[in-house]
């Protein structure tokens, strides 16, 4: 590919070929069948992804098609999923695991962040670990507290993890595809409200996501609206709220969080001099902080406002006024206006 | 060698040796078979009366499931768990500690043992429908309740997680020198999380007054017994901790009590923990996220092998054994007052309304802190903006 079919790539739109509408969970699953088929180190296991298919399904039909030896359920224990996916991955395997829940990353944070992170540095070099958690994440699903979390910034503090969340099926498929075939632990946030909600044309011909590169969705001149995951179909609509009042907003979905694409989101401020940056998960040490430290950083001159934040708020993610708690598209035009009006 | 603050296990696990209720049985302990008939002789506590309150609270669990699930249907709350079939595990449980003194750390499948402990039924509707007459605040999901009234702490979704804090609660018993316990119950999935090894094993060096029970419905969503654990059963597992384990048949409420009353009393006495394995069933599906249990992992077969064991036509033989039948009319007006009961709590707690986006800043924590307020105010604004 060249660097402009790449780019053009990014927007989410298949070039040529054959394509076919599929949601984002659809895409989640084709990336791992023919993943699953192409190699045989490949093995998907967690709670429930076998007969079941897992609570959601990303794993339907798996095990029918590639057998209880290559698609299994696990005991219901994080530490032992994840744990067991490092073993894998430094005997040679390629092992997909899936954490049923974002929130319940918990229970294997410390094989995540002591083992999966590190055995790569702390073995320098000799033992790597090559595997992917997947996981559900983020709110908008009426979940209450411990199904509904974004807990993606205690991932991207931690050196070694690469940190990946799509908002599109072309983009699911092909990041999930990267991940894969990379040589690095990656988790791999799967933004819940989307799996059905984010319908968009995939591919029939296989193609990779580069993890750390983020993709343009709408050009704009006036400011740059950064997000990934949920709350990327609320900025689109925000920056189609503004345009009709005649502003031009640039809207980048950075897709990977660690890598990010700093060249990507500081070329768009120094051309817009104004950015807003969209996440949901709760604002204190939330990633989008490092965003905004590098563009003040590395595009202090050409900012013609401070650097906006749309984030949730800092308070465990509640259930009655879960649609409160989340930044829907007024908050985020909102916090546009006022960077546009400063 | 032994120093005398560490006594040999052994002495510990055969001190039960005098009781009819020995730890570690090869098959669950029984009073009652499927059919009603006592197979073993009967306490004298369970007089009819008693069996007839038993009964009543265990249709008032069924029934409170059955309404739940109406609730569901009819888009009135978004989640829940039916604990049907494990009636006699959940009331008898009730009935093994002292309400309001023992602390309970339940698990999200509770309810049943939250209704037979006393917590009001409007209580555990207003946590699932989310209102203002929530205790919780409408701030869990569904299904999630506590009852600080009843030394009952609030449900986590996150399975095992609290199963440590039941021992340190365990262990502040024991400095605090009362004569309460704590129970902490859990599934049997919950026995594979490194928090259910890390929680009894600190009971255990401890001798922390903590009874731990699996209510062992023998699958934890998809997820069936022998492909959770290697182990044949789970009350096993004591062993590794220095308990007694216990094995019940859950669906025999007569069991639970006498074995669970039982391990509590041990328990109270000072002589640490213990693991009481209930075994029963889930009849219906994990939750109303899994409808389809039967077309995607387990049989017909299956489940109506274990309907044929239900616990509450059990008792219901039981007390037509002792002369005592419950009637079909009795059970009609029995069934209907419950559903006439919970009609009226879910319009009760529906007219308190649902809580505004305040609730959202309170309780994060004692005080609070400027960026919280500056959060609210934002939030205020935008509120009254809309207006
Ligand atoms: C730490 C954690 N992992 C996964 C889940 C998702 N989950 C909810 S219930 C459940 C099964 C629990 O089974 P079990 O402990 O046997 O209890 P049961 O539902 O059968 O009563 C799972 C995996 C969770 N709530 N918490």
């Amino acid at each position: 590919m060249t660097a402009t079919q790449d780019r053009s790539a990014q927007t989410g739109q298949a070039q040529t070929g054959e394509t076919r509408t599929l949601t984002l969970i659809q895409a989640v699953t084709e990336a791992m069948r023919e993943e699953l088929a192409r190699d045989d180190r490949v093995v998907v296991f967690g709670e429930d992804v076998g007969a079941r298919g897992g609570v959601f399904l990303a794993t339907a039909g798996l095990q029918a098609e590639f057998g209880p030896r290559r698609v299994f359920d696990t005991p219901l224990s994080e530490a032992s999923v994840v744990g067991a996916a490092v073993g894998m991955a430094v005997r040679g395997l390629r092992p997909i695991a899936e954490i049923q829940f974002a929130d319940y990353m918990g229970p294997g944070f410390d094989q995540i962040i002591s083992q999966a992170a590190k055995i790569r540095y702390r073995s320098g070099g000799q033992f790597t670990a090559p595997m992917i958690i997947r996981t559900p994440s983020g709110g908008g699903v009426k979940g209450g507290h411990h199904h509904s979390q974004s807990p993606e910034s205690y991932f991207t503090h931690t050196p070694g993890l690469k940190v990946v969340m799509p908002s599109t099926p072309y983009d699911a498929k092909g990041l999930l595809k990267a991940a894969i075939r990379g040589e690095d632990p990656v988790i791999y946030f799967e933004p819940k409200r989307l799996y059905r909600a984010a319908k968009g044309e995939v591919p029939s011909h296989d193609y990779i996501v580069k993890i750390g590169e983020g993709a343009i969705r709408r050009e704009g001149t006036d400011l740059t609206l950064v997000g990934y995951g949920g709350v990327m179909p609320d900025a689109e609509r925000a920056a189609a709220a503004l345009a009709a009042e005649g502003v031009s907003v640039e809207v980048i979905d950075l897709r990977s969080l660690v890598p990010w694409d700093r060249e990507l989101v500081l070329s768009s401020v120094q051309k817009t001099g104004r950015a807003v940056l969209v996440s949901e998960a709760p604002r204190i040490s939330n990633f989008m902080g490092e965003v905004a430290y590098v563009i003040q950083e590395q595009a202090f001159d050409s900012l013609l406002a401070p650097v906006g934040q749309v984030a949730g708020f800092d308070t465990p993610y509640p259930y009655v006024q879960d649609k409160v708690y989340l930044p829907g598209p007024n908050r985020i035009t909102a916090a546009c206006v006022k960077a546009l009006n400063y | 060698m032994t120093t005398a603050s560490q006594p040999t296990p052994s002495t510990e696990l055969t001190s039960l040796s005098s009781s009819p209720i020995e730890p570690f049985s090869p098959e669950p302990l029984r009073w009652v078979a499927e059919d009603g008939r006592p197979v073993r002789e009967l306490p004298v506590r369970y007089t009819p009366e008693l069996l007839r309150e038993l009964h009543h609270e265990m249709v008032r669990a069924r029934e409170f499931d059955r309404k739940l699930v109406t609730l569901l249907r009819q888009g009135r709350t978004t989640f829940y768990a039916q604990s049907s079939g494990m009636e006699a595990t959940q009331v008898g449980l009730a009935r093994s500690i002292r309400v309001g003194h023992d602390w309970v750390w339940p698990y999200y499948r509770d309810h049943t043992l939250g209704l037979a402990m006393g917590v009001p039924m409007i209580d555990l509707i207003s946590q699932c429908l989310g209102t203002n007459s929530d205790l919780c605040k409408g701030r869990q999901m569904p299904h999630h309740f506590g009852s600080a009234s009843k030394n009952f702490v609030s449900i986590s979704s996150s399975i095992a997680s609290q199963v440590p804090p039941a021992a340190g609660n365990a262990m502040a018993q024991k400095y605090l020198g009362t004569d309460e316990i704590t129970l902490c119950t859990f599934g049997d999935g919950a026995t594979s999380e490194g928090d259910w090894h890390a929680g009894l094993n600190m009971a255990g060096a401890a001798k922390a007054p903590a009874l731990f029970v699996c209510e062992n419905n023998q699958w934890a969503i998809s997820t069936n017994l022998a492909a959770q654990t290697a182990s044949p059963n789970i009350h096993i597992k004591a062993k590794a901790y220095g308990m007694p384990g216990f094995y019940v048949d859950g669906n025999d409420i007569v069991a639970v009590m006498e074995v669970c009353g039982h391990a509590a009393e041990w328990v109270r006495a000072g002589n640490g923990p213990a693991l009481v394995e209930c075994l029963t069933y889930r009849v219906g599906s994990h939750s109303n996220a899994d409808a389809d249990a039967e077309k995607n992992y387990r049989t017909r077969d299956e489940v109506n092998s274990w309907l044929a064991r239900d616990p509450i036509a059990r008792i219901e033989g039981l007390l037509a054994h002792l002369g005592h039948p419950v009637d079909a009319e009795e059970r009609a007006n029995l069934i209907s007052s419950v559903h006439r009961a919970v009609d009226a709590d879910v319009l009760k707690a529906e007219a308190t309304g649902q809580p505004d986006w305040r609730i959202m800043f309170e309780d994060v924590y004692a005080d609070t802190p400027p960026h919280l307020r500056e959060q609210a105010a934002f939030v205020r604004a935008e509120q009254e903006g809309q207006k």
